[in-house]
């Protein structure tokens, strides 16, 4: 009483399968990484305090009015200090504010890596516990998140900053830019 | 008692021995004392939660078991979200908005998961329905 | 010039394996089967001296090939060293290549003056496979390229992968896993014999289905053996992609074992059968593809290199589309028109076989949805335990039930009284055996309960299998489900009753965890042959002071790779594991120190190896026959 279409079925469903991990193959993807859940969402809403001279940050003040780019570093962590060069180029060279989140770390140490390397921030704000880092979605660090200048988050960049990422980053800058 | 690692040879041997003693590598360790709740439910509330969340950066663990920064802040952010007063469906809330569904070791619910959780359920119903055929069947023969 | 040896057979090997496919299409005659046994035992030997080649080279610490460099180390243990050979992705394509070429030769040793077509058209299929192989080893995985400049010493071997357990659970494992492709093969070629209804393949086939199925339990077991004693503290199964991917086999492979039974007394589900044998190979080597692809990452995968994936992911297309068209058009031919009653042999067959395709679906689906999902949403989810153990262990429980059951059924139809009579001792001494033991436990839980009552239910009922001595009943059986009752009963127990202790601890204090007294002795450092290391010294008593033993957990640097472990001290008897593991701290404030208490969580291994023990005897029962014929 089988029919002979019912024969077929074990095929069809193996080529579905096959179908979708030669794409998942052929497309570039890296298995660990994470996209971002806050993409084209405003920005989380925290208050906190900067490093120099712990004055209070309100975010829903300081996002919504140009682009900004926010960097989570910290001392302790390594591709932060090669990186560094690009936040540097993207403070300095192409003008673009960029907010430091020092992620659960020490104030003099991070003052005293600032001073050694550089501070391109316009803020370096404390976040001791992680808890703006959970908001944002954060699972790792350095991690860098492009925000629009409506306050909408348009790209996240998980991971050291490379030439290449530093490409991407300047180009969806500068779509944000040609949209407005 | 001396530390004694067992050789695979032992292994097969040690079938039949009663008591053996030896030290086993353990690669992680999680929760901390300083961790644990004081309320007994709220604290297998925070764990039964635990072991439903991904510690996304580890292999294929929960934030229960893993012994990442990450999974540790995460912990102590349930349970002051339980001290808080949050229901479940509303922790998990919370922290699928910041990291997305992955963060779910158990699926949502939800469209995209539909065949997901239906499927077993369809596989069973015509599993079941082969076997009264074939009962019925045979009792015609 | 061990490697340059090694080489050459890997080499050899496609002559032997292209003069192996051409000459099994050949005509029977007696020149053809002698290049073909020529072809199998050359290819046998080239396998052979491959593998023995790169062990050696790395028994030798021979730096020039860029395998040992990677992956050993001048200090590794002995033992250590062997293990390294498959325990990178070259080394294992080897083992790969080896076993299918053992095999073959097995395949090869079936001719008789009966099955000339048959056996070459396995050949045939077996050969296709080999060459598939070879092919990727030799061009993109081949372990004898060489070091452009020999370094001094290796990069060492992590130290968490040197343990006994480890060393001896990929062998194992692929016997089982790759051994399937014989039954694949053996399916290639029944679904093309023409004298269907009258030839026995399923008489050929089953010995290699007993064979890797044996040896794939065993090759899981041990594998969770040591991820229990490495990973974990009382985790043994994760349901991670890489353990799926060798449970589906596994779980298809127990449905074909049974249903083949079927075949043999009814001569009937043949077509099913033919589907399984096919499926079950496919599994294993889409689970190769998922370990070495690089498509999801997992405490198992090997180096993430997509153009091997591309590679493996192709020849499994290939290999998947041939014979499932090949099903599709011939397997029509077997269809019958038989019926089960439930209450039969059959029928209880016939049920565990859709149960246990069920389960493997439903693992096959948690395994591969996610990928699925970011493929069509770009979204990525998670499909974790929790997921498994709602789906799972539903549909596991009525198997079970039908597991109890089954063997004391007859063929055709039964009367219900007289079932009833037969398993009343079974109910009686499973409600006892029940009761006893959670008047001891005294935690309820409902799937305790439910998992309890099966465990015994399968114990007793084989238990009085063997008392009564009926003979028509098979002893590998009856010791394969006796075990599996035992195994249950290590999960249940372990899953439902661990306790376990979290606090901060400073020399001399003491705490309590189910009737043990535990002190905190002294704590020292210690020196070992890689190692340097903090060992913590705990006195554990029983409630009347009699010592029961010393347990002393460790937190373990070694400065070559510069990785620390944490070692956990265990106690083990029949009723539980004790142990403990060292966390952080100092003198001034103590210690984080983990106590877990896991019962009944021998009985998982031991459940094992007598299910294995089970294959054993069959797969003995089988070389007798094969001696005598």
């Amino acid at each position: 009483m089988i029919k002979k279409q019912i024969l077929l079925i074990p095929f069809v469903v193996f080529i579905i399968i096959l179908l979708s991990f030669f794409y998942l193959l052929i497309i570039e993807r890296n298995p660990s990484e994470l996209p971002s859940n806050l993409l084209n969402k405003t920005t989380p809403k925290f208050e906190t305090n900067k490093i120099y001279d712990d004055s209070t940050f309100i975010s829903s003040k300081e996002f919504g009015n140009e682009i900004v780019l926010v960097n989570f570093f910290a001392t302790w962590c390594k591709p932060c200090k090669k990186e560094h060069k690009y936040i540097k180029l993207f403070s300095e060279k192409d003008k673009i504010r960029v907010i430091g989140i020092n992620y659960k770390d020490k104030k003099n140490k991070t003052i005293q890596w600032l001073a050694d390397l550089g501070n391109p921030y316009s803020d370096v704000l404390i976040d001791n516990t992680g808890e703006i880092g959970i908001d944002w979605g954060v699972y790792g660090i350095p991690e860098t998140y492009v925000v629009n200048e409506k306050g909408i988050i348009k790209y996240k960049q998980i991971g050291q900053i490379t030439k290449k990422s530093y490409k991407k980053i300047i180009s969806i800058i500068e779509k944000i830019n040609n949209e407005k | 008692m001396k530390n004694k690692n067992t050789t695979i040879i032992k292994c097969f041997l040690i079938f039949s021995v009663i008591i053996f003693y030896h030290l086993i590598p353990v690669k992680l360790y999680s929760i901390e004392p300083s961790e644990i709740l004081k309320n007994e439910k709220q604290e297998t509330r925070a764990r039964e939660i635990s072991k439903k969340i991904r510690c996304m950066v580890c292999q294929n663990q929960s934030i229960d078991d893993s012994n990442a920064p990450l999974a540790k802040d995460l912990r102590i952010l349930i349970r002051k979200k339980i001290k808080d007063g949050l229901k479940d469906e509303e922790i998990y809330n919370f922290l699928t908005d910041r990291y997305g569904d992955f963060i779910l070791l158990k699926p949502a619910f939800k469209l995209s998961t539909l065949a997901l959780w239906l499927l077993p359920l369809i596989f069973f119903l015509i599993g079941f329905i082969v076997i009264i055929r074939h009962n019925k069947k045979s009792k015609l023969l | 010039m061990i490697p340059l040896f090694g080489n050459f057979a890997l080499w050899l090997s496609l002559f032997f394996v292209v003069l192996q496919i051409i000459y099994s299409r050949k005509e029977k005659n007696n020149l053809v089967l002698q290049i073909n046994r020529v072809a199998v035992i050359g290819l046998l030997a080239c396998s052979l001296l491959t593998f023995a080649s790169l062990t050696v080279s790395h028994l030798n610490s021979d730096f020039t090939l860029v395998n040992v460099y990677q992956n050993s180390h001048s200090t590794k243990p002995l033992l250590y060293k062997i293990a390294g050979v498959w325990g990178n992705h070259e080394g294992s394509m080897l083992l790969w290549i080896l076993v299918l070429t053992i095999f073959n030769y097995f395949i090869f040793r079936s001719y008789n003056k009966n099955n000339f077509k048959f056996i070459s058209n396995t050949l045939e299929s077996q050969g296709i496979i080999i060459i598939g192989f070879l092919i990727f080893t030799i061009f993109t995985s081949n372990p004898f390229k060489l070091m452009k400049s020999i370094p001094v010493d290796g990069l060492g071997f992590n130290p968490i992968l040197q343990d006994p357990a480890l060393a001896i659970h990929p062998p194992l494992l692929y016997v089982g896993y790759v051994g399937f492709s014989a039954v694949f093969s053996f399916g290639i070629a029944a679904l093309k014999i023409k004298d269907i209804n009258t030839f026995p393949w399923h008489y050929y086939m089953k010995p290699f289905v007993v064979a890797a199925w044996t040896f794939l339990t065993i090759g899981i077991a041990l594998g969770s053996i040591w991820a229990y004693y490495e990973l974990g503290w009382g985790g043994w199964w994760f349901w991670d992609p890489v353990e799926n991917a060798s449970l589906m086999p596994w779980l298809l492979g127990t449905a074909l074992l049974h249903s083949l039974i079927i075949v043999e007394k009814r001569n009937s589900l043949k077509t099913w059968v033919l589907l399984l044998a096919i499926l079950t190979f496919l599994l294993s080597v889409i689970g190769t593809f998922l370990v070495r692809s690089g498509i999801l990452t997992s405490v198992h995968t090997f180096a993430l290199d997509p153009s091997r994936g591309l590679y493996i992911l192709i020849f499994t297309a290939i290999l998947g589309t041939y014979s499932l068209i090949l099903f599709a058009i011939q397997s029509k031919k077997y269809l019958d028109n038989n019926y089960y009653a439930f209450l039969s042999k059959e029928g209880a067959i016939l049920a565990n076989n859709i149960l246990m395709v069920i389960v493997c679906s439903t693992v096959f689906l948690g395994t591969v949805y996610p990928l699925l999902v970011e493929t069509f949403t770009n979204n990525k989810i998670s499909v974790g335990e929790p997921y498994y153990n709602s789906t799972v262990i539903p549909i596991a429980i009525p198997a079970i039930l039908i597991m109890g059951i089954g063997p004391l059924l007859s063929w055709q139809k039964e009367e219900k009284i007289k079932i009833l009579k037969k398993i009343f001792p079974n109910i009686i001494i499973t409600i006892v055996a029940t009761i006893v033991i959670f008047l001891n436990y005294k935690t309820y839980n409902i799937v305790g309960i439910i998992g309890i009552v099966l465990a015994f239910w399968i114990i007793t009922s084989n238990t009085i299998l063997i008392l009564k001595k009926v003979k028509k009943n098979s002893l590998s059986m009856i010791v394969s489900h006796f075990g599996f009752g035992l195994l249950i009963l290590g999960i249940t127990g372990s899953s439902i009753w661990q306790e376990e202790k979290i606090l901060n601890m400073n020399i001399n204090n003491q705490v309590t965890i189910k009737s043990h007294n535990i002190t905190f002795k002294k704590i020292e450092e210690i020196k070992g042959p890689n190692y340097v290391a903090i060992r913590a010294s705990f006195l554990v008593e029983d409630k009347n002071r009699n010592i029961i033993t010393k347990l002393e957990p460790e937190n373990r640097f070694y400065p070559i790779t510069q990785i620390i472990t944490t070692e956990a001290s265990i106690h083990t008897n029949l009723l539980r594991d004790l142990y403990i593991v060292l966390g952080d701290g100092n003198l001034k404030d103590g210690w984080v120190i983990r106590i877990y208490h896991n019962p009944l969580v021998i009985w998982i291994w031991i459940g094992a190896f007598i299910i294995f023990l089970g294959g054993i005897i069959s797969i003995n029962k089988n070389l007798k026959k094969l001696n005598i014929s």
